[in-house]
């Protein structure tokens, strides 16, 4: 397929495309965070499902269906010539859990956004990733307004293990979304460690 | 702190969950209400959507797969725009997931079409140009993000 005038481009190497799912509750600053550290403006593409009613039953099967778009927002840091890492915010509405299952495959971890005004939003996400061995840090989402809660205060409220961080964070703030996926890498490559030597 | 996620494995509490039973694993309910029309129909998801053209041999792409054009736009696509979009969009390597966004279409319709694309010799799977391990990824990631 190489033609004469192919040959001028400039060959590029591909990189290898990896992720981190930021996951949490509606309106945990999921969006923002994305946003705060990619280094385009978030892109955004949807999935469309096909909604089935319930109670057709009689009818042999699925007789009544609407189609619902769910938004996927991502962006994306460029690691180097080699590596492309793509950051996914997992879809504002609970309902839509099987874009979780995708998102989750293969991932190198997970970023869970706690908000303190509604701490039990982020319940399902812990249990989501617990459930599936994805090591994940939990970052603390700061809202004004919002009770000042304590790491240890958060960490028993959630239920997670002691080798889980738990990190104060503002999610509009690049430096601070930054240290947030440090950390979670950090605790990825121990959680690996530990693995290979257990 | 009122709420404790413990209480979330009791599986009998009353009115717990509603909004998220999945995740504890009752699939087989949901699955009756949310279909993906990709996913079910194999790449067909009505008349507006992928077509039935070429379902056989269409392979189910990741998000992050990439796929790299294999020839330039040419006379076949003249009637079906959306492909020569993704060939001109792909003409450097891209992400399944990338080239959805840039294109403006929904995921599971590039999907469907850039598996036909795979099929039919236009559109090209690409690895990654150099080898790395899981490990070596990780390093890497690290380091990058540090010096954001
Ligand atoms: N004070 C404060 N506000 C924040 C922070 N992060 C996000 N917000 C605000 O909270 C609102 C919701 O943030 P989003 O990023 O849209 O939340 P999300 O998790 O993507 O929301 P959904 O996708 O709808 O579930 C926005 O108005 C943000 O500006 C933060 O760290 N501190
Ligand atoms: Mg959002």
């Amino acid at each position: 397929m190489a033609s004469a005038d192919s040959d001028t481009q400039p060959t590029e190497a591909i990189p290898h495309a990896v992720k981190i799912i930021v996951a949490g509750g509606f309106g945990a600053g999921k969006t923002t965070l994305v946003s705060s550290v990619s280094e385009i403006a978030p892109l955004s593409t949807e999935e469309l499902m096909t909604e089935a009613s319930y109670g057709v039953d009689d009818l042999g099967g699925i007789e009544d269906k609407t189609t619902t778009t769910v938004a996927l927002d991502f962006g994306r840091i460029t690691i180097s010539d080699d590596i492309v890492l793509y950051l996914f915010g997992t879809p504002g509405q609970d309902r839509f859990w099987f874009m979780w299952e995708e998102l989750a495959e293969g991932a190198l971890g997970s970023v869970i956004l706690a908000d303190t005004r509604r701490l039990d939003t982020c319940f399902h996400a812990v249990d989501f990733f617990e459930r599936r061995n994805l090591p994940f840090v939990v970052a603390v989402n700061r809202f004004e307004g919002a009770t000042a809660y304590s790491e240890e205060e958060v960490r028993e409220a959630l239920d997670v293990s002691a080798s889980v961080p738990v990190v104060m964070a503002d999610a509009r703030e690049r430096m601070s979304s930054k240290e947030v996926l440090v950390e979670l890498v950090s605790h990825v490559l121990r959680s690996r460690q530990a693995a290979l030597s257990g | 702190m009122s709420a404790e996620r413990h209480r979330r494995h009791d599986r009998n509490e009353p009115g717990h969950d509603r909004e998220f039973p999945q995740i504890l694993g009752a699939h087989e309910d949901e699955e009756e209400r949310f279909l993906r029309p990709y996913a079910v129909d194999a790449g067909v998801a009505g008349p507006d959507a992928a077509g039935p053209r070429g379902r056989r041999g269409a392979e189910q792409l990741e998000m992050l797969s990439l796929v790299v054009a294999a020839r330039t736009p040419g006379r076949h696509e003249w009637l079906r725009p959306e492909r020569e979009t993704i060939l001109m969009h792909a003409q450097r390597a891209r992400t399944v997931v990338e080239l959805a966004a840039e294109v403006r279409l929904p995921l599971g319709q590039v999907r469907a079409i850039a598996g036909e694309m795979l099929a039919d010799g236009s559109l090209q799977h690409c690895g990654p140009t150099r080898p790395l391990g899981h490990s070596d990824i990780l390093h890497a990631v690290l380091v990058g993000l540090r010096s954001l």
